[in-house]
């Protein structure tokens, strides 16, 4: 259940009318009244569609030299009451008149109406005055309420994020778009001895950090579990044993709070954290995410509604490869870094190691696609064929040679994909972003075809709950309903599933 | 007192207790849906109990021994509970309970054979040809199942002829956990201070990864 919540224009006025008079049966606006104030150059009115259909508005008033704004208006249609569209509407108007410079939004509600009073109540408005018989001609006081917008609840809702998709344990809280705590325990260095991760090993280590890293999250953010307004949590793609004690957990902490729990897809996590630091996600944009579970190029039209799986590896992830490499060089896990620090001073000329995927009979059936289990393979051989020869080699020209083939493949096929889609935007995601060879290949060429480049903080780009956070933010503060307490931890969750398993609507939620 | 018990050891079990009573058990025969049942057990156990979520004084649950994926999905779930109820006025712990207790508890009320000289012997699957297992001899003063050997981990057949070879001779009972039996060995431990807020999983397998074993072996996926 998907409601676009677009600005209002003149041509709206009818439906909107339909709606005012049946909902406000004996005080409805005149239709000049309304003309009037959509009309008005301090108002600011949205409506929300369904199936092409108006099926609710809501006003803001608000005068430049004011830090005040009011709410002037907000009604939804009977047929879509309980499916939380008057918060969203809500969210929409906070969000509006904080961007306007609003310190305080007020409204006056009808102390008769008891759904709009909980509504306020839950968003965090508080009563200030009382207007005795203020509504005519049915005699009902007017409550009069104020939310600070740059504070608490003003900021937006509280929620939870649950990571635990692959070796980190996730726990992040958000407040609207704004990030109060991202912790993140790794069992990495256990993997270590490895050289890859363990599922099982993985998620023996979530049910071991599960606890104190949610009690580290709450510290930092300094809120309490019963504040939160829901849960959000990864439920693929990833791995399944370790994804089910995140899925299992989130379920728990949403029942035993009583609050909503949302299923969210780990790589539109990825894409979504550029919320917290951007405060916005801009779109359209090319998503490129790369870790050592993932290498994913995504377009992005919309967060919520509209991620297209452009191309994935067809074998190794990224990541997984340069903790290949790694081991035939004889470096430790993870091969990132290691190979990032071997590579310094190596030509990355040296050698020419296949580019996968990328000849012109590749490029049809698998544009956007990856594969680097070629390319490991080559490493290997030549290795071998050097340390057969007897002569020295250097390996320093190995690893910046085959970090070189890494690179220029992702960097070269989302650029291509930029440039197809006519997108000029690129935002990277995963652990492998760390890589600084990746990063400064991914600036230049950005910025040779005039596109511009996102890189989250290193902290966001790695897995981490906080992302799985802003994107359970942006699904409850669209009005989107909760996801069924039987959703599923998936390891191949498509990625146009952002949330699973919405729950049907029922009377239970408003 | 209100217990919510949680146990999935095999299938996914939730009960209500009030005390040694249970009020309901909601029961997920599949041992590979944990995840998705476990929610909607909680929240049917509680609702058809008709007992609050924030009445749940304190959280039972079945520590194993068991296969991994399935038992850390009822513990995940026991600490998350307890730690959402924390954050209300009242405070709610949550405890360790071998499942096989659970087992023998029940068994040895329905009059099965529990003795010092004729050991039970209470099995559950374990996969890969394999049974978890330990023996009871019957229940102490406190109503506790008194485990005399195990948890354990073994094949059937070596594990019967090792009894055999020590001259036992055992009631071997099989059986599914209930969760509301799992809850009512956690009361008759309390009643006796013996219950334990270890939530530990009883894996008694270590966790399927090997060293790789060479570095020019390269490639090879390292998988549990």
């Amino acid at each position: 259940m998907i409601f676009n919540i677009r600005p209002a224009q003149a041509n709206d006025l009818s439906a909107i009318m339909v709606i005012e008079q049946d909902r406000f049966a004996s005080d409805a606006w005149s239709v000049e009244l309304m003309s009037s104030e959509l009309a008005a150059e301090h108002t600011y009115y949205f409506v929300a569609e369904l199936n092409d259909q108006l099926v609710g508005y809501a006003g803001l008033s608000k005068v430049e030299s004011s830090e005040q704004a009011d709410v002037q208006t907000i009604a939804v249609a009977r047929s879509v009451r309980g499916r939380r569209l008057g918060k969203a509407l809500m969210y929409r108007l906070m969000d509006t008149a904080r961007d306007l410079g609003a310190t305080e939004l007020f409204l006056e509600v009808r102390d008769d109406n008891g759904v709009a009073k909980e509504l306020y109540s839950s968003l965090g408005f508080l009563t200030i005055d009382r207007r005795k018989g203020y509504y005519q001609p049915d005699n009902v006081d007017a409550i009069i309420q104020r939310l600070r917008l740059n504070q608490g609840k003003g900021l937006g809702p509280l929620i939870l994020g649950i990571e635990t998709s692959c070796d980190e344990t996730g726990i992040g809280i958000v407040r609207g778009k704004t990030l109060l705590a991202n912790v993140i325990s790794s069992s990495m260095d256990v993997h270590a001895r490895f050289g890859g991760v363990v599922p099982e090993i993985a998620a023996r280590a979530h049910l071991e950090a599960l606890e104190p890293t949610l009690n580290e999250a709450l510290r930092l953010a300094d809120v309490r579990l019963d504040e939160i307004d829901a849960v959000a949590v990864t439920n693929g793609p990833g791995l399944s044993g370790a994804l089910m004690v995140g899925v299992a957990a989130g379920k728990a902490l949403a029942l035993s709070l009583d609050k909503p729990v949302y299923a969210v897809n780990h790589l539109v996590g990825h894409v979504g954290v550029d919320i917290l630091e951007r405060g916005e996600l801009q779109t359209p944009t090319i998503a490129l995410l790369v870790s050592g579970g993932h290498t994913s190029l995504l377009l992005v039209r919309d967060l919520l509604t509209d991620v297209e799986m452009l191309g994935e590896t067809i074998d190794d992830a990224a990541g997984e490869a340069f903790d290949k490499v790694a081991r035939v060089l004889d470096l430790p896990y993870p091969g990132g870094p290691e190979i990032d620090k071997a590579a310094a001073g190596g030509d990355p000329k040296a050698i020419r190691f296949p580019r996968g995927l990328t000849l012109p009979k590749d490029m049809e059936k698998n544009r956007y696609n990856f594969s680097f289990s070629g390319l490991k393979t080559a490493v290997a051989r030549w290795v071998e064929v050097a340390e057969d020869s007897g002569e020295p080699w250097s390996k320093s020209d190995v690893a910046a040679s085959f970090r070189e083939a890494v690179v220029d493949v992702l960097i070269g096929k989302a650029i291509n994909a930029c440039l197809d889609h006519g997108v000029p935007r690129l935002l990277l995601g995963g652990g492998v972003i760390a890589n600084a060879r990746l990063r400064e290949v991914a600036r230049e060429r950005c910025e040779a075809n005039g596109i511009e480049l996102r890189i989250p903080a290193l902290s966001l780009c790695t897995d981490n709950g906080a992302m799985i956070a802003a994107v359970g933010s942006q699904l409850y503060m669209s009005g989107r309903m909760p996801s069924n307490l039987d959703f599923s931890a998936h390891s191949v969750l498509p990625v146009t599933t952002v949330l699973s398993d919405e729950e049907e609507w029922s009377l239970r939620h408003d | 007192m209100i217990t919510l018990a949680i146990d999935t050891s095999a299938g996914t079990s939730v009960a209500v207790l009030r005390d040694e009573q249970v009020l309901h058990e909601v029961n997920f025969e599949d041992t590979r849906s944990h995840a998705e049942s476990i929610g909607v057990a909680i929240k049917q156990a509680l609702n058809e109990a008709q007992v609050a979520f924030n009445d749940v004084q304190q959280v039972a649950v079945g520590i194993g021994p068991a296969p991994f994926t399935g038992l850390r999905v009822g513990i995940a779930a026991a600490k998350l509970f307890a730690i959402g109820l924390n954050s209300g006025a009242r405070p709610a712990s949550v405890y360790g309970v071998v499942s096989l207790d659970a087992i023998a508890l029940s068994a040895i009320d329905a009059g099965e054979v529990a003795s010092a000289e004729n050991p039970m012997l209470i099995t559950a699957d374990a996969r890969r040809g394999e049974v978890y297992w330990a023996l009871y001899s019957g229940v102490d003063e406190s109503g506790i199942p008194i485990r005399s050997e195990g948890p354990g981990v073994e094949k059937l057949v070596e594990l019967k002829a090792d009894l055999v070879a020590r001259g036992l001779s055992v009631n071997h009972v099989v059986a599914r956990v209930s969760a509301g039996e799992l809850g009512r060995v956690l009361v008759a431990q309390q009643a006796a201070a013996s219950a334990s807020t270890d939530l530990t999983p009883l894996y008694l397998r270590e966790a399927d990864a090997v060293m790789p074993v060479s570095n020019r072996l390269a490639g090879k996926k390292v998988s549990g």
